[in-house]
């Protein structure tokens, strides 16, 4: 007993210098995501005192962009790591503070819609994943890896999926460097194509939020569309999470099956451990603010700190993608990968189309 | 390292909280804030 309660002042320590590690690293995606805001208004500005005909580039673009050059041409201190890393804590936080921006009706409508297109779309994917992967003769594994990142929510899935059917790291890193690589590109494609295509916002919002893999990059290719969009593909995007466990368990019980996995005992246990808990948090902003619990004011104030932590999460999308590192994991994933992407969009895309036609989204 | 070692106090089961979990509490506490007027206007 003596000896526990000597040890509490040193564990009190480490537990003090953990939390100031993360620090630097925060410090820089705010600073990144501060600068992105300052150039979105002062070229933009410039531009039209000017009367140039120039883009309207926001404040995602720019701190993604600033994000990407830092770390593809320096190489970023041990010092920042740490708090670069928080960029997926800003992610879900801004999540859980968008439900302000919801109230339920909208939530039920458009989350029904997009949960009846996440299950033909999780379907077809998984389809797709795993006739591509065989075709490129990739290790099963790495397919059942590859289709559960492309068909759910990207690398979340994989590192679930990772654990419940005993794949190995190689194959994980695989997958999801090819995941993370495509969720870049798509971040730059998906806007230009529905701009060519004059999709509006909540299409559009479902179609990223359906078709871009990663939380952060649905996320934020939703937002360089416009506000609305980026709203509704988070809200897509969540609905698709939701499937996590229910995926990645029928993938455990089928490698239990064939004697490569521990067989799961108590399946209810398994999903609600799978299950994103931050939706729920989501929900509950939603409903409070559904009983107006919460002023006018208030609820744009929440919105705001929900965009706040999102532009955090925007500098760190941007700080994490390295292409260096990407092209050293092999090109048959990614090729899979990609051709398994290009599909998947025009699917979503086709799916999105249909239920415009449908529900007049 | 003996000092490693994890032991049954409840500081140490409040560490080892989700990401998602701590996201919501966080959200929850700006949330209240945000209700009792703690934190007004928030600006974008």
């Amino acid at each position: 007993m003596a000896a526990t309660t000597a040890l509490l002042p040193v564990r009190s320590e480490n537990r003090l210098l953990n939390a100031l590690s993360i620090v630097p690293g925060i410090v820089l995606l705010a600073g990144i995501g501060y600068a992105a805001k300052v150039l979105e208004r002062s070229v933009n500005g410039y531009a039209k005192a000017h009367h140039w005909t120039f883009p309207n580039i926001e404040y995602v673009l720019w701190a993604i962009l600033i994000g990407l050059v830092i770390s593809n041409t320096l190489s970023i201190p041990k010092i920042f790591q740490s708090g670069i890393a928080t960029y997926e804590f800003w992610l879900k936080l801004g999540i859980v503070l968008l439900g302000a921006r919801f109230v339920l009706a909208d939530v039920l409508k458009l989350g029904g819609i997009s949960l009846a297109l996440v299950v033909i779309e999780i379907t077809l994917s998984l389809l797709l994943m795993t006739f591509l992967g065989r075709l490129f003769k990739l290790k099963p594994k790495l397919i059942s890896l590859l289709a559960i990142g492309s068909a759910v929510c990207g690398v979340s899935a994989i590192i679930a999926a990772k654990g419940a059917i005993d794949a190995d790291d190689e194959d994980s890193s695989f997958a999801i460097a090819a995941i993370l690589a495509l969720g870049a590109l798509a971040l730059f494609t998906f806007p230009a194509i529905a701009h060519s295509l004059r999709m509006n916002d909540v299409s559009y919002g479902l179609w990223a939020g359906l078709g871009v893999d990663n939380t952060a990059e649905a996320t934020a290719a939703g937002a360089l569309y416009s506000d609305a969009a980026g709203k509704v593909a988070v809200l897509a995007k969540t609905a698709r999470n939701a499937m996590i466990g229910f995926v990645v368990l029928a993938y455990a019980i089928y490698w239990a099956g064939q004697g490569q996995a521990q067989t799961v005992t108590n399946k209810a246990a398994f999903l609600w451990k799978k299950f994103p808990k931050f939706i729920l948090g989501f929900l509950l902003i939603s409903l409070l603010v559904s009983f107006h619990m919460f002023s006018k004011g208030q609820v744009t104030s929440l919105g705001n700190l929900s965009k706040w932590a999102f532009l955090l999460t925007f500098a760190g999308v941007g700080l994490r993608t390295n292409f260096r590192d990407m092209s050293k994991q092999g090109l048959r994933p990614f090729i899979v990968g990609a051709l398994g992407e290009i599909l998947i969009a025009c699917l979503t895309l086709g799916l999105v189309v249909g239920a415009n036609r449908i529900w007049g989204l | 390292m003996s000092t490693d070692k994890p032991t049954a106090t409840p500081s140490h089961k409040s560490a080892s909280l989700s990401l998602d979990t701590w996201a919501v509490i966080a959200a929850l506490v700006l949330a209240l804030a945000v209700r009792f007027d703690i934190l007004k206007n928030v600006s974008w």
